[in-house]
């Protein structure tokens, strides 16, 4: 009786195991190079290059192709993609704290070697910004992107309907708060469902309260940090702003990635936008004549008394790709990164209204769909004497996840200013 | 436990079951009388149910003709001006049929795994009563109310050491071993119910194990396979988390991936979100149509027939 | 007259070996149960996701004890379960009966009754975050319309929680109704007609014959609602992705923060293994209180 009864297990079992690899749908890695982008309307840049690289591959090559990971996933499904045999070969980072982790455990290409061999590589970006591209002193990344910092974005029409001016000093700001209120119009569209979009509003206050030494400390480690008289300052600022109606009373669950907030802005129900300046491509994708037409700028105001720099600005400098260790592409991912200094790669980003970060992009600002607000950009990165990196990115996730999440609460009004600070000190 | 295993409800007095009824037999027997005053009351609360679960249907679909532009100004509920096909045809573009297409095939992967294994498990735990398929049936029994969640972050470990990351077997593999306790019990349910003499009369006849199963036990536990199959299909149709975690690529994501992806990608075009969320449902109300009675036996199955 | 008797008499000729659950026991097995045992072993270590976890002792477990958001989480996760049910079941079990009868239209309305089952809980949860949105959303056609001005339910804590329960209600609703109507129909014709004879009212009959008949059922469902609040997580995610704040970060939700957001997969471990001692106690009462292990013989008593 038991050879029978073995026989059909093994039977059931085998039956089990074929069911399950039918199912695989052919799971075996592709040959491809896999290129991991953060997806947003930048990617065309990217696109291009990759339709280069593949070009000059020709039919026998290695074809690379785009991932494109949504916006809200993007750390989760890096993260779990690292840690399997299904690694990207080369990925979109935001440099330093954003791949220490994989840095730490030998994940990443060293490219300080490659950089040796190709001077011109190295010599094509400006020097502090492949800076940020390093962990311990190794480089690991190379700058993809152009610069992208912090400024606040207006309506020009809705400030025209109103007869207002953009702020030059909190007074102003506080000002238009009240006028566009009355005016039935929210005065700043945030993107609440988003708190990093808010984590720029404290970020720049902290910075023009106390300057960069500030979150410098933290960002060194000592929590102690947070007790900083400029953080609850700044936390105060929020606060008041919220409760005089800056922000409308629906913003809590806006989402930027979703183009909410940037929508509320080109059909004119707000009148700011404090956002980094990848908010222009977003528009000329999506709403091209506000673009052309009604998109205003200007820099964060200082505020009264402030100890820091009224230049210096807050964002990040730029993003990077970095190299798999070990992959099976490697020679072509590291060929692969010398596409983002070529001319035409150049010239994509400044025709898609980003400012490159390479030598020499002062030349060709000329030909960005808006050179003024190009040349803005530029000399803004140029001239700061300091360029604060997003908090969360700078921070390791176990502090950024929850920092984050108080800075929400505080922006909702479901902390006070003094538990905000309680809150993140504790972290 | 295994006084658990033999306890009785106190419902019940006899242990031998009646021959299995086919489903809704036992419901053609109209215990309200039809010349019975009608329940007014319970008619005017179905009534305000029905507008709770029509009227965000019709909101739902609506929109899906509606032109992103008119969408607020229109308001939901009236039918478009100007309306449109386009968003399907953006839809479809974007993929979407891929999605669904690599949903069927993981829930087709899920239905035959936990159908041959639960009915194989329950024919052993009912019939089997040695120590081992005791072990067996209280190990599924403490596992019904395990929550996938709680176990996604070995279970990454597990598929990523089995080098299935990223294909459609990680989705399949563990969306099958969740939905199994539930189907275990199940089938052991209307296994039990096939009564000792129908048993007794294939052995009788010399039938060993495998042809007691196939002639006697599959066809007599049909209902339940049923239940089994449609529940262990929805749990694959939706299943959300294991296709979050051990999947990332465009040509492995399911369905419900797709959606919430979609979310991201659609911005602000709602009518273009829903027309994908009512694509996405397009299969399953097919089915829904076709096979209504059997889908709805099979669930009230999961409640105990 | 014990079962294990009966089967000691009946001839073994015909009766599978064990092998026959080893396949399925094997299956889940590897996907189910060693996972557990890994859950309650990550909850001892460090581990970022990356190299290899490293031993904690009891850090992650002190930590939890600690957590006021824990504590939160736990607060807001019995809150929904037991909000679920209190809500879930009157209504599914009302219009559950109501639609067992067999006439024309009740018929036709539990057809209609059954379609939200149809969309998955990502579709569902979509659809309703679209119909909420303040700015692009009906509510903004409502809002003014109505002249309540800007509506923004999720956005404030209080009202987003009560809205991800009212979506679980109009989600699960459906399937809890069908199981009610499933077990009214089974409810032999026959006590209702002694009732009538004895003069009973329907009041009297839904009190004394439907309610007492239906407590298998009754059991059956509430379980599974008990079971799918502790899991509730897709609908979260997608609606509010555990805000505004942390206001609606219920359990599963907070594990999955701290695992794959923080990426502290030992102190997510320590949450999840939570999660799975509370829902093995769950499991366990649950047999004890149905006679689930009996297999669902109640009908045999009818």
């Amino acid at each position: 009786m038991t050879t029978p009864r073995v026989g059909t297990a093994a039977a059931l079992a085998a039956l089990t195991l074929l069911t399950a690899t039918a199912c695989s749908g052919g799971g075996a890695a592709s040959e491809d190079m896999h290129v991991w982008m953060y997806q947003d309307t930048l990617v065309v840049v990217q696109e291009g290059a990759v339709e280069r690289f593949n070009e000059d591959q020709g039919a026998d090559g290695t074809t690379a192709v785009i991932d494109q990971v949504p916006g809200d996933n993007y750390v989760e499904r890096l993260r779990t993609a690292m840690g399997s045999a299904q690694k990207p070969d080369v990925f979109f980072n935001w440099g330093a704290g954003s791949i220490a982790p994989y840095a730490e455990q030998g994940l990443l290409e060293p490219l300080d070697d490659h950089l040796a061999q190709n001077p011109e590589l190295a010599e094509a970006f400006l020097p502090s910004v492949l800076e940020s591209g390093k962990v311990d002193g190794v480089q690991y990344g190379i700058p993809l992107r152009g610069t992208q910092p912090v400024v606040l974005f207006y309506n020009r029409a809705v400030f025209d309907e109103v007869g207002a001016e953009p702020p030059q000093t909190w007074d102003d700001l506080l000002s238009l708060v009240d006028e566009f209120t009355e005016a039935d119009v929210t005065p700043f569209a945030l993107a609440g469902a988003d708190p990093w979009t808010e984590q720029m509003w404290l970020q720049y206050l902290v910075d023009r309260i106390g300057g960069p030494e500030v979150f410098a400390r933290i960002a060194g480690g000592d929590s102690e940090g947070w007790r900083d008289p400029a953080i609850l300052q700044a936390a105060e600022t929020v606060a008041d702003l919220v409760d005089r109606g800056a922000f409308g009373d629906s913003y809590a669950s806006v989402s930027y990635t979703e183009g909410g907030a940037s929508t509320l802005l080109s059909e004119g129900r707000a009148a700011m936008h404090l956002m980094g300046s990848w908010e222009y491509s977003t528009h000329l994708d999506q709403a091209p004549e506000f673009a052309e037409n009604d998109l205003g700028y200007v820099t964060f105001p200082p505020l009264p008394d402030g100890a820091g720099d009224p230049a210096n600005i807050v964002g990040n400098p730029t993003n990077y790709f970095s190299v798999t260790a070990e992959g099976p592409h490697l020679e072509h991912a590291l060929e692969f990164l010398a596409y983002t200094a070529q001319d035409e790669y150049v010239a994509d980003m400044v025709a898609n209204g980003e400012v490159p970060t390479t030598t020499g992009a002062e030349d060709v600002l000329a030909d960005s769909p808006d050179p003024e607000f190009a040349v803005f950009q530029y000399e803004l990165v140029r001239d700061a004497p300091h360029f604060q990196l997003s908090w969360d990115q700078a921070l390791t996730p176990e502090i950024a996840t929850p920092m984050v999440t108080e800075i929400e609460a505080l922006f909702n009004g479901q902390s006070t200013p003094e538990e905000f600070v309680d809150a993140v000190a504790a972290l | 436990m295994r006084s658990v295993v033999d306890e009785r409800t106190p419902a019940s007095g006899r242990r031998t079951a009646p021959p299995p009824r086919r489903p809704g037999t036992a419901g053609r027997v109209r215990h309200r009388g039809v010349g019975e005053r009608p329940n007014l009351l319970g008619g005017l609360g179905a009534l305000a149910w029905l507008a709770v679960v029509v009227l965000p249907l019709y909101a739902l679909v609506i929109a899906t003709f509606q032109r992103g532009e008119n969408y607020v100004p229109e308001g939901p509920l009236a039918p478009p001006s100007d309306p449109t096909l386009g968003n399907y045809a953006t839809a479809v573009d974007k993929g979407l049929l891929g999605f669904i297409g690599n949903t069927a095939l993981v829930t087709v992967g899920v239905v035959a795994l936990v159908v041959v294994l639960a009915a194989t498990t329950s024919f052993a735990v009912v019939r089997s009563r040695t120590r081992l398929t005791d072990t067996a049936f209280r190990m599924f029994l403490l596992g019904l109310a395990i929550p996938a969640q709680a176990v996604i972050i070995p279970v990454y470990v597990i598929i990523v050491r089995l080098e299935l990351y990223d294909t459609l077997a990680a989705i399949v593999l563990p969306t099958a071993a969740f939905a199994l306790p539930v189907c275990v019990l199940i089938l052991v349910g209307s296994m039990r119910d096939i009564s000792e003499e129908l048993y007794e009369a294939m052995a009788l006849d010399g039938a060993g194990p495998v042809r007691t199963f196939w002639r006697l036990v599959v066809p007599m536990s049909r209902s339940g396979l049923g239940t089994v199959a449609v529940y262990s299909a929805l749990q694959a149709w939706n299943g959300f988390l294991f296709p979050l975690i051990l999947t990332q690529s465009s040509d492995r994501r399911v369905i419900t991936m797709g959606l919430y992806e979609f979310q991201g990608e659609y911005r602000v075009d709602v009518p273009g979100l829903l027309t994908a969320v009512v694509l996405s449902t397009v299969p399953l109300f097919l089915v829904y149509l076709v096979a209504r009675r059997s889908l709805a036996d099979g669930l009230m199955g999961v409640g105990g027939k | 007259m014990s079962a294990p008797a009966r089967s000691r008499a009946a001839p073994r000729t015909g009766r599978p070996g064990p092998l026959w659950a080893l396949p399925g026991a094997l299956f889940f097995g590897v996907f189910a149960v060693l996972p557990m045992l890994l859950v309650a072993y990550l909850s001892f270590t460090h581990w970022n996701g990356l190299g290899t976890p490293a031993f904690a002792g009891l850090d992650n477990w002190t930590r939890l004890a600690g957590d006021p958001l824990m504590h939160r989480a736990a607060g807001l996760s019995l809150l929904l379960t037991v909000s679920s049910w209190a809500i879930q079941t009157p209504i599914s079990l009302l219009l559950g009966v109501w639609s067992a009868g067999r006439q024309r239209g009740r018929a036709f309305l539990s057809a209609v009754f059954f379609l939200p089952l149809l969309l998955s809980s990502a579709a569902v949860a979509i659809v309703w975050r679209a119909l909420l949105d303040p700015n692009f959303g009906p509510l903004a056609w409502a809002g003014p319309a109505l002249g309540l001005g800007s509506l923004d339910p999720l956005g404030s804590g209080g009202s987003a929680f009560w809205v991800i329960v009212a979506v679980a209600a109009w989600q699960f609703i459906p399937l809890h109704m069908l199981l009610y109507q499933g077990g009214a129909r089974q409810i032999p014709a026959t006590l209702y007609q002694a009732a009538r004879i004895d003069g009973a009212g329907r009041l009297g009959m839904f009190w004394h014959i439907t309610l007492p008949q239906l407590r298998n059922t009754i059991t059956t469902s509430s379980v599974l609602m008990v079971v799918g609040s502790l899991t509730y997580f897709d609908t979260v995610l997608i609606m509010t992705d555990g805000g505004p704040g942390t206001d609606t970060t219920i359990v599963p939700y907070l594990m999955f923060r701290a695992g794959f957001r923080s990426w502290e997969l030992g102190y997510a471990g320590a949450i999840a293994f939570t999660l799975v001692v509370v829902a093995t106690l769950i499991a366990l009462v649950m047999v004890r209180l149905t006679g689930f292990g009996s297999m669902r013989s109640t009908r045999e008593g009818l």
